[in-house]
């Protein structure tokens, strides 16, 4: 179908733009070590509870996040090339195509987070690693879906780098807040069938943002 | 609605009757063990005279949230619509309401104070407030960051349905989730504060409501005279251009 | 009076909310005024 290989185009010139010169992603790591490093630093050896490292956990996979996850639509503005992408292809197009590189990128940053944090803190020991991997399947797509429009909006706003987390932590606080108590579950080594409940939200959160979204979307990007 | 002098003064006289009624009522009305007249409160232990505050504290967080929900409405009209009208309509019920947010979250974390012992607690409707507050900061932390009226305008319908679109979140999941203080919360043995399902005796509930009633009105009017300053002011900046 | 208040700490409650609320009522009507005021004014300069 027409659309969908517009979508995979979309996708793959920013994959393309991004791998060609790396700066973002470089960057976008360190932001991850230094992140990680900081909270080391912080915590030292303090025997910490599954609650504390779940929430530390997500807290720097939320900064991450919003340091990495506008940059599909500011880079389009600081490179002028919205207005041809406007042109070239259609709302609905552009959404699916940025909303799956951004889910990508999630998932990449969260999975560069998750192996930090099993390195780096004897006490985060995923006991459940089903449930730990789909709530990270789950709060991504999530993550993603809402970050995505939230970076659309703000792309064309003045002092976006510190607009983007203002906006988009109430919006995912929901996400958050579910995510959060999975993650302790999968620490805890609780069984899959407990976070059925957060899943459910999970999956919830996940239809009602991209489908807002989608509808939102044609708003936000027209001119 | 806007035009039409008589249907505000109604609103006016309203509020103003009704406000003034239930400050005084709540207020001057006795607490006492066991009620005989109509004109008494009883006194639940653990609340005693700090009940009085449900007059005034609940109602100022509902037209917080109504400030919320009008705001939403005018929004999503100004996207059907693109007539300014409504984006003024929607900036100054968001204006209104946070000042109403502001209030309803100090007036609540005094309450808790001695209520609950600390200033903050944690729970879910306390953080429910905050995260009002939150998006309606981030509303305004929007508004300002955009130049263009209509880019303005736009964005920031989009934005108070987005976070609209949360709402359901902490209106049902986030109370079962996590167990609170306030009536209704999870753990909560429902008999222990009046205003859990509404348990208030007859003449508390005629009075919150009509404090309910009360409080609402005042928005409305307030809310006209926002609008109505908006857009004087807009059409004599137009005019200057 | 001042007897009478200073026992029943309620009422002084009461006298300063009334006055704050007298307060912001009369603030708002002043408003209003002006702002019809205002209006009309437009009005008759807009014909």
């Amino acid at each position: 179908m027409k659309t969908i290989a517009a979508i995979v185009a979309v996708v793959s010139k920013d994959v393309r733009s991004e791998l060609r010169t790396r700066y973002a992603l470089n960057a976008l790591l360190m932001f991850v070590l230094i992140a990680v490093a900081t909270i080391l630093f912080a915590l030292r050896d303090d025997h910490l509870s599954s609650d504390v490292l779940a929430g530390m956990f997500w807290v720097v996979i939320f900064f991450t996040a919003m340091s990495g996850l506008s940059r599909i639509f500011v880079s389009e503005e600081e490179r002028g090339t919205t207005f041809t992408l406007q042109l070239v292809a259609t709302p609905s197009v552009v959404y699916w195509g940025k909303l799956f590189f951004n889910a990508g990128l999630t998932l990449l940053l969260t999975g560069a987070v998750a192996i930090l944090y099993i390195v780096v803190f004897p006490a985060f020991v995923v006991q459940s690693p089903s449930i730990f991997i789909v709530t990270l399947l789950l709060g991504d797509l999530g993550f993603a879906a809402s970050a995505t429009i939230l970076a659309a909006i703000i792309a064309k706003a003045h002092s976006k780098g510190t607009l983007y987390p203002v906006l988009s932590f109430p919006v995912l606080i929901p996400l958050l807040m579910t995510v959060m108590q999975s993650t302790a579950k999968a620490l805890d080594g609780e069984n899959i069938s407990d976070a059925f409940g957060d899943f459910q939200i999970l999956i919830a959160y996940l239809l009602i943002m991209a489908g807002g979204s989608y509808l939102l979307f044609d708003y936000v990007w027209k001119d | 609605m806007f035009g039409k002098i008589d249907e505000m003064k109604i609103v006016k006289i309203a509020s103003i009757v009704l406000i003034t009624f239930v400050i005084v009522v709540g207020m001057v009305i006795p607490m006492v063990a066991v009620p005989q007249t109509f004109w008494q409160f009883p006194l639940i232990p653990g609340l005693e005279e700090k009940a009085r505050n449900i007059f005034y504290h609940v109602p100022v967080a509902w037209v917080s949230v109504l400030g919320f929900l009008i705001s939403l409405w005018y929004g999503f009209r100004y996207l059907q619509t693109n007539d300014f009208d409504n984006d003024l309509k929607s900036v100054s019920a968001a204006g209104l309401g946070f000042m109403f947010c502001v209030l309803a979250t100090v007036t609540g974390s005094i309450w808790a104070k001695f209520n609950w012992g600390s200033f903050w607690n944690w729970d879910p409707r306390e953080t429910s407030i905050v995260i009002l507050l939150l998006i309606y900061g981030a509303y305004f932390a929007l508004r300002s960051a955009l130049g263009s009226d209509e880019v303005r305008a736009r964005l920031s319908a989009v934005y108070s349905i987005l976070a609209g679109l949360t709402a359901p979140f902490f209106i049902f999941v986030m109370p079962r989730l996590v167990g609170g203080l306030h009536p209704g919360a999870q753990g909560d043995t429902s008999g222990s504060t009046p205003v859990a399902q509404l348990h208030m005796p007859l003449n508390m509930r005629l009075v919150f409501f009509l404090s309910l009633l009360g409080f609402s009105l005042f928005f409305f009017w307030l809310w006209n005279v926002c609008v109505r300053a908006a857009r004087l002011e807009q059409t004599i900046f137009s005019n200057k251009q | 009076m001042y007897e009478f208040l200073s026992h029943n700490q309620l009422y002084v409650v009461l006298t300063v909310t009334l006055l704050i609320w007298a307060g912001i009522v009369f603030y708002l009507l002043r408003l209003d005024r002006k702002l019809s005021i205002l209006e009309r004014e437009l009005k008759r300069i807009e014909r």
